[in-house]
């Protein structure tokens, strides 16, 4: 079987594996197979604490440089001017396995060390630098406003000894007075806190200090326009200067200690403006020596950055590696006495050579001589789902994935959804324009897609990167129904002689008349702008819906036959498909074929009228063996319709009570063999009783891998007919709504045909035929605007529709009468994943 | 009623608070916590749990404070993240807890100056969720009177020190009074808010209020004992709520030893538990030491009774009680925290067993 040409109707045959691999070579090993990207390890020991198993002390250690490069990462992003980071594929590997491995690594931890110490001294000195700068700059700024503020008061002082002189100022200037007497008394006998404090809590500084001193004080504060950048956060904080006058050293230690504990700094001011200028002449002076060290500090931080930059992708990848080897290793059961680690794994039984291979390479690298030994386990255990796919498969599969895993060997709805989901997609979204619009563009992303997978683009954009093939096959499918519809942009194409020619006979009304051609492929353009022609294409579209539908389900159902074959279930052939095909073919087949028989009749020659298919149906179960003579469809048909009702009618016994019935009598047949079932209380116990013992008597390197506890399904009669009651309920009931269901092709369809028609009615059509430079203008920005409208409405919009009612189709309508999807997927250990969000 | 209105508002909020108690450590969890041979396997542990990898960026070594203050930073974003979602009356709920948090740092801040220690040094010891903005500016105050005029007046916490204003100097003693006393009236006025809820919420509030209601109680009386407080002044930091008021209440407040305490608690049965085996310690009360632990028991035994009190209230559906308690359980499990932590540090072995487990 391993030899058969892979394919996606069935999983991957799976194989558990055991390995046992030498301690020398276990690390070299897991690097390899990890590349490989092939091994579903198992755990061992699933009763050890995380920290208690073999190799908690490396993984420790990884943990402590994953830190260390977690920290370069952040410390480069927070970095105002981008840091170039040099991406993987551009660095050199870092050789982690062979012979030097671990003398690799203790070098990297060596050097991330030394570069996070180096990094850590140089973000404290360039912290402590600018925080003295900042200190500084405050200083100055406070020594500025003050100044400004003092050399106010200096001017008011002679305003203050002219208003005196003034003796017919108006009383009224009370304000501008006591202001002025304020700032005048402020040279005198008033003492001062000066210093700056953080924007925000400014009004909060306010109001308390006001409740404190009682409002015995005069405050006033200025912006600070520049913010003040933290250098390690880069957060901003803008500040205030302010200067608080009050009078009596009680009141001002008060000031000073709110004013601190509110995170205030304070600066020591003199009330002499000489010394404020000197102070300020200092400050400058020390801030600019200090700005040239921060300077060559900042540099030299940049250049350790760049250097880290360098090779700081090419870390985060050997971290991220090693980190998963030791996970891995940890799944391993550690033999102490034989110095071999024990793995067991799911493997491909296809890939057991190419596994065979690294083994071997792994050992060649590793250079030693005992190499990893591999060999296969018999077990009861259900094996992991695994579909080989390709990047055009791959988003098929990923569908039906979402809907449930496949049970292992099960017949594999992805592998047909490949025509049948842009099919059915194609029926609903029927237009060539439109089809071209969506096929051009998953070709562009097809085309890029080496640039493109490499950028990240965002959730929404990198899932229809993620489905380009989908889309690309959804596009050519359109194109092909837009043809059947005869459908562009609303318009239709006018390819072939149209079988309807239109002569004027009437002034008001034009009908037409069929002049013996036949338009060989598609809807007859003819149709176009006639009355009837919602009517016609209801009919046509809504009957062809139910035989799509029809098919699509008998289908879906066949496909339940190679699962009973594979798992040797032949009873459900008897007592689950065959009732189930004829209740279906008997009922909706028989509409379907009387649908294709009446549109290959010519009404207007025949006898009767044309009966209504939907009457029909009904009175199929209303009033069976009775057929109105004038709306008979054939002859004979009365008798056909009471055959069929009746197989269907047989169906549901049929489907109901064979299965019970054949696992009751299998039971009996057991229970007359003599065997009686044992309980489980004592079955369990004996059974891992007998595990242990084999453990004991073997070693570990037992070759059968067996688990009581899943493989045997509890066999009970009352859930068997539990099971089929609400199977063959939901069964028969369900042919006829999904057979509705499908009707929903119809109706999107229609609706999708209507909206693009109404945009073209909308916006172009008035625009059409321009006269005057005007009307081409009008004409290019409303072509513009339509075709905006027509890719974001009736492409994306209504393509996002579709997509959803063509899931649907597949996931309730066409799954549910095959898919069992009780698998779990195959996850082997792999490096490919080069996800570095972490 | 509740039921059907409910979720309109709160739904979404009582979801996340039930999802984040699903995070709770287990009997498990602690199980292999105190299993750990060193922080960094205490560590590693925790990183299996809901707390992730919350310490994965410490550099090594670790300290317990590091755990604490990560644990209660983790705690203290779901609160915020609850509190910003949150609409009336659920917000005023959620601040009242805040309430509780902020006596505590306005009693940490007024001791700590009284005993000189670095205002940022207090800032930084204070409960995240207790901080308000003027809260620095308490270091200035040097009695009640000043305090609450120059800070506490503008903060939701100025009707509970209404009542103890009085110019008397702050000193250990008065500030015991005043932290006990506003926070009798803090318990009161959230136990009356809660009723002015009603429904579940009522129930449920009470049950726990009522309970930490006691609890004060009895602790003042106990550890009012041989203490220059007047009998008269105990009575009055009395809350009035609770299952011991009235009678046990007044009780209380004429008992002189812990016998007197044991009887009153006789009345209600469900603290009766609390000094089952106390007798023994009561007998001799000579022994200052097993005073002592008999008291440290009777903390234990609150703090299960706690526990119980709030795990019940995640029982009921359409109500706020599963706020207060969360918060209270998520307290209790950093205690335990730093507790194990603390034991694994300092190689105290035998003690690591006495945390009080949740679920």
């Amino acid at each position: 079987m391993s030899d058969e040409y892979p394919s996606l109707l069935r999983s991957e045959q799976m194989s558990l594996v055991q390995l046992f691999v030498p301690t020398e070579v276990a690390h070299d090993t897991v690097a390899e197979l990890g590349e490989l990207g092939n091994v579903q390890f198992k755990d061992l020991n699933p009763n050890v604490n995380p920290f208690q198993r073999s190799f908690v002390g490396e993984i420790r250690r990884i943990d402590e440089m994953a830190r260390r490069v977690r920290f370069f990462s952040t410390q480069i992003e927070q970095e105002k001017d981008v840091v170039p980071i040099r991406p993987l594929y551009d660095s050199a590997p870092l050789i982690t396995v062979g012979p030097r491995a671990a003398q690799t690594m203790d070098e990297l931890d060596v050097t991330l060390t030394e570069h996070e110490s180096r990094l850590v001294k140089m973000n404290e000195s360039y912290q402590k630098l600018s925080e003295r700068t900042r200190e500084l700059v405050e200083a100055r700024h406070v020594l500025r406003e003050t100044a400004v503020f003092f050399d106010k008061a200096q001017g008011h002082r002679a305003d203050i000894r002219s208003s005196f002189d003034d003796s017919s100022a108006p009383l009224l200037q009370h304000d501008d007075r006591e202001n002025q007497y304020s700032s005048g008394s402020v040279q005198f006998d008033l003492e001062f806190v000066a210093g700056t404090i953080d924007r925000a809590r400014l009004s909060t500084f306010e109001r308390v200090l006001w409740r404190v001193l009682r409002g015995n004080l005069y405050m006033n504060h200025t912006d600070i326009v520049d913010p003040f950048v933290d250098p390690v956060t880069g957060a901003e904080t803008r500040k205030n200067v302010f200067i608080i006058f009050a009078h009596g050293d009680a009141l001002l230690a008060k000031i000073r200690k709110v004013a601190e504990s509110m995170g205030a700094t304070l600066y020591p001011i003199d009330a002499n403006a000489d010394k404020r200028s000197d102070s300020l002449r200092e400050v400058t002076a020390r801030l600019e020596d200090l700005e040239t060290v921060l300077y060559n500090t900042g540099s030299n931080r940049r250049s350790e950055l760049v250097k880290i930059g360098e090779s700081l992708r090419a870390w985060q990848d050997v971290v991220r590696k090693e980190k998963l080897i030791y996970e891995t290793l940890n799944l391993f059961n550690y033999d102490v006495r034989r110095k071999t680690l024990i793995a067991e794994g799911w493997v491909p039984t296809r890939d057991i050579t190419k596994i065979q291979l690294a083994l071997r390479h792994a050992t060649e690298e590793s250079g030693t001589s005992v190499p990893p030994i591999l060999h296969e386990l018999r077990t009861h255990k259900t094996p992991p789902t695994f579909h080989r796919t390709n990047k055009f498969t791959e988003g098929f599969q990923t569908i039906m994935d979402s809907y449930g895993i496949a049970s292992y060997q099960e017949v594999n709805p992805g592998l047909f959804a490949v025509i049948t989901f842009p099919f059915l997609f194609a029926v609903m979204f029927g237009d060539i324009g439109h089809g071209f619009i969506i096929f051009f563009a998953a070709l562009y992303m097809i085309l890029t897609e080496r640039r493109l997978a490499r950028v990240d683009l965002g959730e929404i954009m990198g899932q229809f990167f993620y489905g380009r093939y989908i889309i690309l096959l959804m596009g050519a499918f359109s194109v092909y129904t837009g043809l059947m519809y005869n459908d562009i942009f609303s318009k239709t194409l006018h390819i072939w002689h149209s079988g309807w020619s239109f002569p004027q006979t009437d002034a008001d009304k034009v009908v037409g008349v069929s002049n013996g051609h036949m338009y060989p492929f598609g809807l007859d353009p003819g149709w176009h702008g006639a009355d009837n022609n919602l009517v016609f294409v209801n009919s046509y579209k809504m009957k062809m819906s139910i035989v799509l539908g029809v098919i699509h389900m008998t289908f879906a159902l066949c496909l339940q036959l190679p699962n009973h074959i594979r798992f040797k279930r032949p009873i459900d052939i008897y007592a689950n498909f065959i009732p189930q095909m004829i209740f279906l073919l008997s009922i909706f087949g028989y509409l379907v074929i009387c649908i294709l028989y009446k549109w290959s009749i010519d009404w207007s020659q025949a006898s009767t009228q044309p009966p209504s298919l939907l009457n029909m149906l009904i009175n199929m179960f209303l009033s069976p063996g009775a057929v109105d003579p004038k709306e008979q469809l054939y002859a004979g048909q009365a008798f056909v319709q009471v055959v069929l009702l009746l197989l269907a009618a047989v169906c549901v016994p049929w489907l109901l009570i064979t299965k019970p019935y054949f696992a009751w009598k299998e039971m009996k047949k057991i229970q007359g063999q003599g065997y009686v079932s044992i309980g489980h209380g004592d079955g369990a116990p004996r059974d891992s009783s007998d595990e242990v013992l084999e453990g004991e008597e073997e070693g570990n390197g037992r070759a059968i891998a067996e688990d009581t506890d899943e493989g045997h399904e509890q066999h009970d009669f009352g859930e068997v007919v539990i099971h089929q009651v609400i199977h063959t309920i939901e069964f028969c009931l369900g042919c006829i709504s999904h057979t509705a269901s499908y009707l929903r092709l119809w109706a999107l369809s229609l609706a999708h045909a209507q909206l693009s028609e109404v945009l073209w009615t909308m916006t172009l059509e008035r625009f059409l035929g321009p006269t005057s430079v005007g009307g081409w203008i009008g004409l290019i920005i409303v072509g513009v605007l339509w075709f905006v409208l027509t890719v974001f409405i009736l492409c994306l919009m209504e393509g996002l529709s579709a997509f959803l009612h063509a899931l649907r189709l597949h996931w309730v309508e066409a799954n549910s009468k095959h898919y069992e999807g009780g698998g779990y997927a195959f996850a082997p250990l792999t490096f490919a994943n080069p996800d570095m969000k972490e | 009623m509740e039921a059907l209105l409910f979720n309109v508002d709160s739904g979404f909020l009582e979801g996340t608070v039930r999802g984040y108690k699903g995070g709770i450590l287990s009997q498990s969890h602690y199980a292999n916590l105190t299993q750990c041979e060193t922080l960094e396997d205490f560590r590693t542990q925790l990183s299996a749990t809901d707390y992730g990898n919350f310490l994965a960026n410490e550099p090594l070594p670790i300290s317990t404070a590091t755990i604490a203050d990560k644990a209660t930073q983790i705690l203290v974003d779901q609160f915020k993240y609850l509190r910003n979602n949150a609409v009336e009356p659920l917000s005023k709920f959620l601040d009242y807890i805040t309430y509780g948090y902020m006596i505590d740092n306005v009693i940490l801040l007024i001791t700590g100056t009284l005993h000189e220690r670095d205002t940022h040094e207090l800032i930084e010891r204070c409960h995240p969720l207790g901080i308000f903005e003027t809260m620095p500016a308490l270091c200035v105050a040097s009695n009640v009177e000043e305090l609450y005029q120059s800070v506490l007046v503008e903060t939701p916490l100025a009707p509970y020190f209404r009542d103890c204003l009085s110019a008397s100097d702050l000193d250990d003693l008065n500030i015991e009074i005043v932290r006990n006393t506003v926070y009798k009236a803090y318990l009161e006025d959230f136990h009356s808010y809660c009723t002015s809820l009603g429904g579940p919420t009522a129930e449920v509030m009470h049950r726990i209020l009522s309970f930490e209601a006691d609890r004060r109680t009895v602790n003042i009386t106990i550890n009012s004992f041989n203490t220059e407080l007047t009998k008269e002044q105990r009575a009055k930091l009395f809350p009035s709520i609770g299952r011991l008021f009235p009678e046990g209440n007044n009780q209380l407040a004429k008992a002189d030893e812990v016998d007197q305490v044991r009887q009153v608690c006789e009345g209600v049965s469900e603290y009766r538990v609390f000094f089952s085996d106390a007798p023994s310690s009561t007998a001799n009360s000579g022994g200052g030491d097993e005073a002592s632990s008999a008291v440290s028991q009777l903390e234990d035994r609150f703090f299960h009774m706690e526990v119980h009190l709030n795990k019940q209230a995640f029982l009921q559906q359409f109500q706020y009680g599963v706020f207060y308690a969360y918060m209270k359980l998520k307290e209790q499990e950093i205690r335990n925290l730093t507790w194990i932590a603390e034991c694994i540090a300092q190689d105290a072995r035998d003690r690591i067993q006495d945390f009080i487990p949740i679920f």
